[in-house]
């Protein structure tokens, strides 16, 4: 699903190169469950924001189903990334002035889905979420773990076949947490590839491998099953 | 998508309720004065456009000034117009008009005062588009025919249809009239107020036109209109007809201005009525243009300036798929919603104000589906602007990189802030060029009301009226005495005299003659100048200063008087530099002889916009046929309360002497200072929209101080953990932005300069641009730049560091 090989990013200043990811190179297969963990500033973010192609990497190469993507403007990136990959972030990242529903229904919105079959849609994965009863709140009036179950709806309304998690817990309790981390196992048992980056063991268990970072390197790779 | 922009933006505005207000309310006030100034505009530019009006020119008078010709009389001869008829075959068609400004209609019991009339030519329909709705044209050749406005027609007749209806005219004695037509009333766009017309022919049946029917090249009394044909070079007939000599004087020439023209562009001695003045039109133009530019401009910055705190919004919206062209259309459509408030907004404050501009200049513009057209195409100018002011906030916003906007981590770009920078700077230029004409204009109008007149017009109020029963000049002359000694008796009257005119009443009541053989006994023939009668005491009454002489005494009525008082400025031109030696000298015009009995301090007849012009006072009762026309009272410095009182009295006494009459009366000072009601008003205007210009800036400014400040909100969290004091996080934000108004202000001084000082070569009398005046504005303008950063300097140097610090 994911190849990447010698991928290579820098952070120019004008006097200072900082090399975020170092000839990076792995692998993730279809329907597979991914951690990636490592100290604060290794590159991991860096390396989602690249997966998910919010960002582009300055050398290597990095296939997507096969397809080569490096060299991709915003503008083809963009039309790969809403039909193929969700994102679940640590902040939620939730549209203050949108309710519920309009949050979840706005990824199929940019893809051009009838509001007839919207509806539906966002309804099917509110259900699934277990949120359908808090629809028509705004961000501001859920707790943090309804927000995130929120921020998942829409990451998988537009069925991705790809989930990235930045810390997906990171703001909640273990509780909370949990019910998060259960559902991303549902949807990677459904079929979903899902990459998580986390600070968190307990959290990295619930995945197939757990891959290392240093320094911009990958340093070791666990395989859990 | 269209419905989830809409939703977000809605939610946006209002969530947001200061910045949309201020948005909103900014925009809409400024949309609806440009939309109010474009409406009294473009009324100023409707006059005389009628149908047909392209082929209508006007006849008026050069005469040589100096070796040049200036243009010196709007009106012309009687044979002015037959001759050029017959003369240039361009000219189809002329008319003569006989302006009277005022006449007294007597229908039975019922007595109107009617101004703006004249005596015309039936050709008058063939060349105005005003046609007779009743009655036939053919008898309007007949002497003592009048054809009425609909309205007349009503006041006179009531419902009653007019057409053959009798009445009279009096002045003095009555006139028979017959009423043989009724045209709808004039639109009120015209230079030529019409009320009424009289038959031409009537010029030699009644007795008030004297030997004006005479046909002659001595007495330019008439309006020429000519209708010329439709494919005429207007040039070249222009050229024969100022070529042309049939007058048969070389001092003076014919000369032709389109009727369109005539409202915005002539200002000449004995126009039908004050015009309007294009300097000022263009003026407010590039006001309403302005004004609309800056609220733009601030748009941009304002919604520049949010758009970062919507960073994350964009954000999310990438990474859910949106592209950039998406989000341009969504940042497009909230400025066209918001617009699209600011619009409705807009027409409702315009319907609002309407009729308070109205009141105040005196117009009856509306905006309705009839004048749309007018407005449409700056409905489309507006649009665009929206358009264009929306497109930078647009492509600011949708060029967020996904990531770091979601991380609230947006840094604008130097060139972004240097522009934004620019759009504030050029705000403050044309707000401090709008501050420094603002205090120039009424520095002039003060200047104008502060200027010694030379006449002190204090508490005289002007008497006249029409006296409906018939007399004979020495009656009338009796009876007008036994009013002025009746008057003298109230207790509050310091004096009482009567005169034919009075300064600040215009042109209407004076004379102008050309020719005068000064006391050297050679003839100035084309020497222009201004006379009226008043009696002995009115130089007393006026408190009119002699530097040498004195007045003339007192005369019996029915006896001539050949004793003549002249300004200054005339004896100066007959060679005098020292007045007392032209005192007792003979001077003749007329065919007669005067002597000067005196020279009075020159003062001020006409407003302070023109020069003074040579002028002669004498005791000419019996060139008036025994009626001066206005008494004049002098009543005693008293409480404003008690004038009402007062004129009741003076009224009882009026209708003592002249039991059958009408009664008129005028306070001189107010009358006088109407002349700069024009001005008066321009300056109020000019003042009302320069505040809105400021209140513009201040938002503009306003808005860029937060995007700054959010910008360096870390910067201003470290300077504070490292010790700064809240006046020096204060003094650092404040210093960049008045770096700025300061450059903006250097660059207005020249312009502002450059366009005033033009501005202020229309008056014959103007004001120095003081240097104060360049400083008051400058620290007008810094003020109201410190204001609108401090607000939220402050709020921002106060601020917990911490909090700043930890966002990070």
């Amino acid at each position: 699903m994911i190849k990447i090989t010698n991928l290579e990013k820098y952070y120019k200043t004008e006097e200072v190169q900082t090399i975020a990811l170092n000839k990076l190179s792995f692998e993730v297969k279809e329907g597979e469950f991914a951690a990636i963990m490592g100290p604060s500033g290794c590159g991991k973010s860096t390396l989602l924001n690249i997966l998910g192609m919010l960002d582009d990497p300055d050398g290597g190469s990095y296939l997507f189903n096969g397809i080569e993507v490096a060299g991709y403007n915003e503008r083809k990136r963009a039309q790969l990334r809403k039909h193929n990959i969700g994102f679940v972030f640590q902040s939620f990242n939730l549209i203050d002035e949108l309710s519920v529903f309009e949050n979840v229904e706005l990824p199929l919105i940019y893809t051009g889905v009838k509001p007839a079959e919207r509806k539906e849609r966002v309804h099917a994965v509110l259900e699934k979420m277990q949120i359908m009863h808090r629809r028509k709140h705004f961000p501001q009036q859920l707790s943090g773990g309804q927000q995130q179950r929120v921020a998942v709806a829409r990451a998988v309304v537009n069925n991705p076949k790809i989930i990235l998690a930045d810390e997906p817990t990171g703001n909640l309790d273990s509780s909370n947490g949990n019910e998060v981390m259960d559902l991303l196992t549902e949807l990677n048992e459904a079929g979903t590839t899902i990459i998580m980056v986390t600070h968190s063991e307990h959290d990295a268990k619930f995945s197939h491998r757990i891959i290392r970072m240093l320094d911009g390197q990958k340093v070791t790779e666990n395989v859990l099953v | 998508m269209i419905k989830n922009y809409f939703k977000i933006a809605f939610r946006y505005l209002l969530k947001n309720k200061l910045y949309s207000f201020l948005n909103i309310l900014g925009l809409a006030l400024d949309i609806a004065a440009f939309v109010i100034i474009i409406l009294n505009v473009s009324y100023e530019r409707s006059y005389d456009k009628f149908d047909g009006s392209e082929q209508v020119f006007r006849i008026y008078m050069d005469y040589k000034e100096g070796g040049n010709f200036v243009p010196g009389d709007a009106q012309t001869y009687n044979l002015t117009g037959p001759t050029l008829k017959k003369e240039f075959p361009e000219i189809i068609e002329q008319v003569r008009l006989y302006r009277l400004e005022k006449v007294t209609f007597v229908n039975g019991e019922k007595v109107i005062q009617q101004p703006n009339g004249s005596l015309a030519d039936e050709s008058y329909f063939r060349i105005f588009d005003n046609p007779l709705i009743s009655g036939n044209l053919k008898d309007f050749e007949k002497p003592n025919t009048l054809i009425l406005t609909s309205t007349l027609a009503e006041k006179l007749f009531g419902k009653d249809q007019a057409v053959g209806k009798n009445l009279s005219i009096f002045d003095g004695s009555s006139t028979p009239m017959e009423v043989v037509g009724v045209i709808k009333d004039i639109p009120q766009n015209t230079h030529f107020k019409t009320n009424y017309l009289i038959s031409y022919s009537t010029i030699n049946t009644w007795n008030r036109m004297g030997s004006n029917g005479k046909p002659n090249w001595n007495r330019n009394n008439f309006f020429t209109y000519v209708k010329v044909a439709s494919n005429t070079d207007i040039a070249s007939l222009q050229k024969k007809i100022t070529g042309s000599d049939f007058e048969k004087n070389p001092h003076e020439r014919h000369n032709i201005e389109a009727i369109s023209d005539i409202h915005l562009h002539s200002n000449k001695p004995y126009e039908a009525e004050a015009n309007g003045s294009n300097s000022r039109v263009s003026f407010l133009s590039a006001i309403a243009f302005i004004i609309l530019i800056l609220s733009w401009l601030n748009y941009v910055n304002l919604a520049t300036a949010k758009s970062l705190e919507r960073s994350k919004e964009v954000g999310i919206r990438k990474v859910a798929g949106a592209q950039r062209s998406q989000l341009v259309f969504q940042s497009l459509g909230e400025s066209l919603l918001l617009n699209l408030f600011a619009l409705l907004l807009a027409i409702g404050l315009v319907y609002l104000m309407l009729p308070l501009f109205n009141r105040f200049v005196g117009k009856e513009l509306f905006l309705g589906l009839s004048n749309l057209t007018i407005i449409l195409p700056f409905l489309g100018f507006i649009l665009l602007g929206t358009l264009l002011s929306g497109l930078y906030p647009a492509m600011v916003i949708s060029g967020f990189m996904p990531i770091r906007a979601l991380k609230g981590k947006v840094i604008a770009s130097r060139s972004g802030i240097n522009i934004r920078k620019g759009l504030i700077g050029l705000q403050f230029f044309a707000t401090a060029v709008l501050i420094i004409g603002t205090l120039v204009v009424s520095q002039q109008i003060q200047f104008l009301r502060a200027q010694p007149l030379g006449v002190n017009l204090d508490q005289i109020v002007a008497l006249n009226g029409e006296i409906l029963e018939k007399q004979d000049d020495s009656l009338m002359g009796e009876k007008a005495s036994v009013l002025e000694s009746e008057l003298l008796q109230l207790p509050f009257v310091d004096g009482v005299t009567q005169a034919k005119t009075y300064p600040g009443d215009g042109y209407d009541n004076l004379s102008s003659t050309v020719g005068i053989t000064f006391p050297d006994g050679i003839e100035r023939e084309r020497q222009l100048f201004y006379l009226y009668g008043a009696k002995s005491n009115y130089f007393d009454v006026m408190n009119l200063n002699f530097i040498a002489g004195k007045g003339y005494a007192p005369v019996l009525a029915g006896i001539r008087n050949f004793d003549i008082v002249l300004n200054e400025t005339f004896a100066r031109i007959m060679g005098f530099t020292d007045p007392s030696e032209i005192i007792g000298k003979t001077v003749k015009f007329w065919g007669e002889s005067f002597r000067v009995s005196g020279v009075i301090a020159d003062y001020h007849h006409f407003g302070l916009k023109n020069k003074i012009e040579p002028l002669i006072i004498g005791n000419l009762y019996w060139a008036y046929g025994g009626s001066m026309d206005n008494v004049l009272v002098k009543m005693k410095a008293i409480g404003l309360s008690s004038i009402d009182k007062n004129l009741v009295q003076i009224k009882q006494k009026w209708k003592d002497v002249f039991p059958q009459s009408t009664f008129n009366y005028t306070f001189l000072d107010k009358k006088f200072e109407a002349q700069y009601l024009e001005d008066t008003k321009f300056g109020v205007a000019f003042q009302l929209f320069t505040g809105l210009a400021i209140f513009i800036a201040g938002l503009g400014l306003f808005g860029l101080t937060s995007y700054t400040i959010l910008q360096r909100k870390k910067e201003i969290g470290i300077r504070r953990v490292s010790g700064a004091s809240v006046l020096q996080i204060f003094t650092l934000l404040n210093k960049d932005f008045l770096k700025l108004v300061g450059f903006s202000f250097i660059l207005a001084v020249p312009i502002a300069w450059y366009v005033m000082e033009k501005w202020l070569q229309e008056f014959a009398y103007q004001t120095k641009l003081s240097w104060w005046i360049f400083i008051l504005a400058g620290t007008a303008a810094f003020a109201v730049a410190v204001i609108s950063v401090s607000f939220q300097a402050i709020k921002a140097a106060i601020a917990n560091p911490v909090k700043s610090l930890r966002t990070e």
